[in-house]
């Protein structure tokens, strides 16, 4: 990987040149609003009707009954409207295209391509990395050697091998990850881009946020009632994080410019390393956890965990439980129709039912309201997937798809429009 | 129902007009392209692998011994470049919006805001143009009557019920349907605003076609390399049909353009009517199937039918299996991240699998290739509904949501990126 002291600094400026290094190899990808979910997440907790049963269109208070219970008491009522960047619909159906195809660029611009070409390129990587890299370096003829834990999602391993990559399995802890990636080293000299830990990647995933903030204004100007009245611009963005080179990125770009950045996790089995490494003031370097969101099971690396403790680059880390993450992965889905993955539902599940940031949310925010930008990090997930996730009992999936009336009944029917 | 003698003619400017009318309640929805689907049609069926894995994101050969042993035959090279018009996005999450506020809107020009409130508005449907009547009803405080079968699916329901309709629920039969509506009609003087079959509802959800085309060439003007080298237009376009009301709309809005217009139908248990009434010359006036196409399960309307056996405004019509649909419905999902309900992929089912098709395809769009527009119709599904289409055997769900590595070891992962 490029050497650290020949990157660029951590500004926004370096950000913005990081743009226009990688724009002809990414997607602008659009930024959508959905007036529905404005709304429920203007509506306190308390007044959104729990799901009465797993097919109504519901509101969407988690459907567990300790949820319900304590949703009762949550009264905060922020006023927002919200902007969703798809980076679901990136290249590689993720935001790490940007990091990897920086990342790379910048390896050339150092090295030079025959080099490059020569050595080829390496990194450990379950999911989204991975194919990122593959078509980077597919883009630029360099060779690409991926090592994935036997554990990845099917669809990523095919995704990362349809761009050419050459993938090496190993086992299941980083000390057999690396040693293979080592191994891989030692045998081709390839350079190892790392999937967070850097910051050329960090500088590559920043550049959503510079996107974000401009076409925000974009819409503002054009139809200012997209957003909060009178107002021209974002007042906060909310990103998931896992290694942290996202979350970092956009604290970077966004430096400066009074827009808050607010980080968004799991919870469950310790995925929210970030936000209690952050209560503790001390980095937590180890996590093992089965979180569905599963682009965020990895610690915070060394370089984002300096920027997120940087109280003037990052507001705040905030986490959520499986139940809530699924409960926003429907509503992106189903009202939003929006295909996007669970770790991407994430920051969405955050603004809807983590009450602390609801609090602090309407507090900061103020009868006003705020514009808030929210991160869709990838939608790379299969119908399988999704199915195991949402299974209901084979009754209510029947009356789902209405093969049987509400009497269990089962007809054909000549049913208009 | 305004008085058909009075209602606009079945023209292009007439469309014009309605779009005129209802653009202030409905949205412009995106036009959006995929390269991996650009990449996919214009591949011979025989050179796409088979699936090996559901759990792979295979390329799209239906996973049926049958199909893959027919696709070896399937060799037609249409070149494509396709643009999806995502009424997904549309108000209440389906085309059928643009329909029910026009009618309306031409009610209330017709008899007076006053009067059409006094009355009110009733319909029998079981989906989206249930929910868009009520959405437009309420939009101008009228009363609005929904008479839904038993059968509805529960979302679509609870839908109509959250925008404030009556609903009444009826048996499956149409005469059991009818009966209802008329006693409505009879004890309250509402107007029948059906879902289909009248000229006011064809104007309104022919506007999408205007927009289809405008935005393609907006599209094609700022970026060619979007479509096909040298052509500033689409050159044909492919929408579902179940009542017609959609694609004789289509037809009358593109006539006189050049843009030719083609049918999608599914094809289980004689649902598609269309297909074999244009084939015999005569309109079949009922259907019982229960394909997962369920906006498409109704024959088609008069008027509709009028429309659309001149050879003048519908090339033709193609039909897809249930397995092809879903092929086409993964791929929406899974590559293109859009969130569309079973009926909205039949028509890039056609495309991809209907050899047929692709046959007239390929030699009509030559060696220079077409611009060829797909109506994504809605996306009013639910993640149970999926999830019934898409159950896997337990091994490989627990592969697609990363839980167990490919040799069955349940480990917890410290994965990277």
């Amino acid at each position: 990987m490029s050497a650290l002291e020949k990157c660029p600094p951590l500004t926004r400026q370096s950000v913005q040149e990081a743009h226009k290094r990688i724009e002809p190899y990414i997607h602008r990808t659009p930024v959508i609003t959905c007036h529905t979910i404005n709304i429920l997440a203007s509506t306190p907790q308390a007044e959104r009707c729990p799901s009465s049963g797993l097919n109504t269109a519901s509101e969407s208070a988690p459907h567990d009954r300790n949820q319900h219970g304590n949703a009762l008491e949550y009264k905060a009522r922020p006023n927002v409207k919200l902007f969703f960047k798809c980076e679901n619909q990136q290249k590689i159906g993720a935001f790490k295209a940007r990091g990897a195809f920086h990342a790379l660029g910048r390896l050339v611009e150092e090295e030079g391509i025959e080099n490059v070409r020569q050595k080829g390129v390496v990194t450990h990587s379950s999911g989204n990395h991975a194919q990122a890299l593959a078509l980077a370096a597919k883009t630029f003829e360099v060779p690409a050697h991926i090592v994935m834990p036997t554990i990845s999602t099917p669809s990523k391993i095919s995704g990362t091998k349809s761009h050419g990559a050459n993938v090496i399995f190993s086992g299941s802890t980083s000390d057999e990850r690396e040693a293979v990636v080592a191994d891989v080293i030692e045998k081709t000299g390839a350079t190892l881009v790392p999937p967070y830990d850097h910051p050329n990647i960090i500088l590559g995933q920043g550049t959503q946020a510079l996107e974000l903030e401009e076409q925000v204004e974009d819409m503002l100007a054009h139809d200012p009632t997209l957003g909060i009245p009178s107002k021209t611009r974002l007042d906060a963005v909310i990103a998931p994080i896992g290694g942290g080179g996202m979350l970092s990125g956009i604290c970077v770009a966004l430096e400066g410019t009074g827009i808050k950045v607010f980080g968004a996790e799991p919870n469950f089995e310790g995925a929210n390393d970030a936000e209690l490494g952050l209560k503790q003031n001390k980095r937590i370097d180890k996590v093992k956890t089965l979180t569905i969101a599963d682009g965020l099971r990895t610690p915070v690396g060394d370089i984002p965990w300096k920027i997120i403790t940087d109280k003037s680059k990052l507001a705040g880390i905030y986490s959520v439980d499986e139940v809530q993450i699924k409960a926003a992965l429907r509503l992106a889905m189903e009202r939003a129709k929006l295909f996007i993955e669970p770790s991407a539902a994430v920051p969405l599940a955050v603004i809807l039912y983590n009450e602390e940031f609801r609090k602090l949310v309407e507090r900061e925010a103020g009868p006003d309201g705020w514009n808030v930008g929210i991160i869709l990090s990838g939608g790379n997930t299969t119908m399988e997937a999704i199915a195991k996730l949402f299974q209901a009992a084979e009754k209510e999936a029947e009356r789902a798809e209405s093969k049987v009336t509400t009497n269990g009944e089962r007809v054909a029917e000549n049913v208009a429009g | 129902m305004a008085d058909i003698a009075r209602c606009p003619p079945l023209t292009r400017s007439s469309v014009q007009t309605a779009h005129k009318r209802i653009q202030s309640y409905i949205h412009r929805t995106p036009v959006v392209t995929c390269e991996t689907l650009n990449l996919l049609a214009s591949t011979p069926q025989s050179e796409r692998c088979p699936s090996s894995d559901p759990n792979i994101a295979s390329e799209p050969a239906p996973h049926d011994g049958k199909q893959n042993e027919g696709a070896s035959k399937c060799t037609a090279r249409p070149k494509v470049k396709l643009f999806f018009k995502c009424e997904n996005q549309q108000r209440i999450g389906a085309f059928k919006a643009r329909g029910a506020f026009h009618a309306l809107g031409r009610l209330i020009e017709e008899e007076g805001i006053e009067n059409v409130r006094k009355k009110g508005v009733v319909t029998h449907s079981s989906g989206n143009h249930a929910q868009a009547l009520a959405l437009a009803a309420r939009t101008h405080g009228v009363p609005a009557h929904i008479v839904m079968p038993t059968i509805s699916t529960p979302s679509k329901i609870a839908g109509t019920q959250a925008l404030g309709a009556h609903v009444l629920f009826s048996g499956s039969t149409s005469e059991e349907r009818e009966a209802v509506v008329a006693d409505v009609i009879k004890e309250t003087g509402a107007t029948l605003v059906p879902p289909y079959d009248h000229p006011d509802i064809i104007l309104g959800q022919g506007t999408q076609a205007l927009e289809l085309e405008q935005q393609v060439e907006d599209m094609l003007a700022q970026d060619p390399s979007l479509g096909i080298s040298g052509k500033k237009k689409l050159d044909a376009v492919i929408a579902p049909i179940g009542g017609g009301g959609m694609l004789g709309g289509i037809c009358v809005a593109l006539h006189g353009t050049g843009i030719k217009v083609f049918g999608a139908e599914p094809e289980f248990e004689g649902a598609n009517d269309a297909e074999l009434g244009l084939k015999q010359d005569k309109r079949i006036e009922s259907v019982k199937t229960l394909t997962i196409a369920d906006g498409l399960r109704t024959p088609v309307g008069d008027i509709p039918w009028s429309i659309i056996t001149d050879k003048q405004k519908l090339a033709g019509i193609y039909s897809v299996t249930e397995e092809q649909i879903k092929a086409a419905l993964r791929l929406i999902m899974e590559r293109a991240k859009l969130f569309v309900e079973p009926s909205a992929a039949v028509p890039l089912a056609v495309v991809l699998y209907n050899e047929e098709f692709r046959k007239v395809l390929g030699r009509e769009a030559g060696e220079e290739g077409w611009n060829l527009g797909i109506v994504l119709s809605g996306g009013n599904t639910t993640m149970e509904a999926i999830a019934k289409l898409f159950e896997a055997p337990k091994k490989t769900e627990e592969r697609a949501e990363a839980k167990v590595t490919t040799n069955g070891e349940k480990v917890a992962e410290n994965v990277a990126g």
